[in-house]
């Protein structure tokens, strides 16, 4: 899409990051605490709060997962734990056996890390408070030493998301995305566009930029698979779509609708379909199979490593990742004036006319670097994230 | 001299509009950071499509430099393009 709106960035080549002992980048430098299954959230939450400055993330399940959720949560805690924007980490958990596998999965990247059952701990719950608030707070002190360094703008990942869309985000705001995601796969980095059932109807058009057969058939089938799974809940998703809302705000059809979804992708090629949370084997323009809603599928990005999100939004939410920086912007220039403080990134000139869209996302591009090279978002700076992984199937 | 619609890519055979355009009027395109003319036949509400090139009964409609449609009725340069001149080839082929 409009190969002529490319950003042109050769004075940003580099940013300064944290590097770690296994060659990622990040762009913050966390305390993570985190309680391995609901039963040690509250734990998690005092070790936290002792600790100011940590990061919590609370995973709610644990004992009795199954199958494709036993796989996904052993790799949502290495995930996080070894994420690139994480200094050391504090894992604290009920189940052994978890923990067990976790301290396994998280020794070769030679994080700092420590991590605590109730087990260890004579299944007294302020005890292990006790031990991981002492252990957290070492961490704390050895990575306060950690400095920036000149990194490449290669090691950067960023994840493409939007939500409460308007007219105003397909126009211009994700786009707007689609030029930062040229600009990044270009240089070298990564990004990745997730919201499978918003690709129905554009399926075929990123198929298209798919850079294997197989990748091609993944996301077609992938879009197909979730179509199959409303219709058998009742879901009528193509007579019905665009609504009457939608057609009112001027769009005429789904193809219209989703092209508008997947602009946050830009115009490059497609390395393939990731699964939910699953790391790329190597950088370029990505797709991931997942859920729509945005806190499961801005935590799906940061399992899969991205160090960054863009979140685009017609009306606003304030819904931002723990883990990954969150950079929202908007292009509704009503939403950017009621919004001012929770939107990182002010996009309605382009949509008023008065920037033009290769202005606009130069503009960003820059944004994106300021945030990584250390600027606070608005959800950093009032605490607003979370990470919610996805659930699949039953549990024991 | 602002925009008053965006061709979101140059092989778009419509733009959007940024404003409720009146019939009669004269507005500028925006494409990239290329600014052209272009008379707009019928009135376009916020957010509308208007038409940049002549489009024959069942040719497609392309916005984002993609096909979102084919065109259901000939569609000349200015008018308005929305679910009256325009149907999704999509929701067709899965009907």
């Amino acid at each position: 899409m409009g190969a002529h709106l490319s950003v042109d960035l050769h004075d940003m080549v580099t940013f300064p990051g944290f590097r770690r002992a296994d060659g990622q980048v990040g762009v913050r430098n966390h305390l993570l605490i985190l309680s391995t299954g609901g039963l040690t959230g509250q734990t998690a939450r005092r070790v936290a709060a002792a600790l100011p400055g940590a990061v919590l993330v609370v995973l709610p399940h644990s004992s009795g997962l199954l199958g494709v959720d036993l796989r996904l949560q052993r790799r949502a805690i290495v995930g996080m734990a070894t994420h690139p924007n994480v200094g050391a980490c504090v894992l604290v958990g009920d189940n052994p056996v978890v923990m067990r596998h976790a301290l396994a999965d998280i020794a070769p990247s030679l994080r700092p890390h420590a991590g605590f059952t109730l087990d260890d701990c004579g299944h007294d719950g302020l005890a292990l408070t006790d031990r991981a608030v002492r252990a957290g707070g070492r961490l704390a002190r050895q990575i306060s030493r950690d400095r920036r360094t000149a990194e490449p703008l290669a090691s950067l990942g960023i994840g493409l998301e939007c939500g409460r869309s308007d007219p105003s985000s397909g126009l211009v705001a994700n786009p707007l995305l689609g030029l930062v995601a040229d600009w990044l796969v270009d240089a070298g980095g990564w990004a990745v566009l997730g919201e499978t059932l918003e690709w129905l109807g554009a399926e075929r058009l990123l198929a298209a930029r798919a850079r294997t057969p197989e990748a091609a058939a993944a996301i077609t089938g992938a879009v197909l698979a979730r179509e199959r799974i409303a219709v058998a809940d009742g879901l009528d998703l193509l007579g019905s779509n665009p609504g009457p809302t939608n057609i009112a705000a001027g769009l005429s059809t789904i193809e219209e609708k989703s092209l508008g979804n997947v602009a946050k992708s830009g115009s490059r090629p497609i390395e393939g379909l990731l699964g939910y949370g699953e790391a790329p084997a190597h950088h370029g323009l990505w797709t991931m199979d997942a859920a729509a809603y945005a806190p499961k599928s801005l935590t799906g990005f940061v399992v899969s490593g991205v160090q960054l999100l863009l979140f685009t939004t017609g009306v606003g939410n304030p819904y931002v990742s723990a883990l990954s920086p969150t950079i929202k912007l908007s292009a509704n220039p009503e939403t950017c004036a009621t919004l001012g403080d929770q939107l990182d990134f002010d996009a309605s000139g382009a949509f008023t006319g008065r920037d033009s869209m290769a202005a606009a996302g130069h503009a960003l591009c820059r944004r994106v670097l300021d945030v990584a090279e250390g600027e606070l978002t608005w959800g950093e700076i009032t605490g607003e994230g979370d990470e919610v992984l996805s659930r699949f199937a039953q549990a024991l | 001299m602002s925009a008053d619609a965006i061709r979101l890519a140059s092989a778009d055979n419509v733009a959007t509009v940024l404003r409720a355009v009146a019939a009669g009027e004269d507005i500028h395109v925006i494409c990239g950071s290329d600014l052209t003319t272009l008379h707009a036949v019928d009135p376009i509400p916020m957010c509308h499509k208007i038409s940049v090139l002549p489009i024959a009964d069942g040719q497609p409609v392309i916005k984002y430099g993609h096909v979102i449609g084919a065109a259901s009725a000939p569609v000349a340069v200015g008018r308005h393009v929305h679910v009256h001149n325009l149907r999704s080839t999509r929701a067709l082929a899965a009907a």
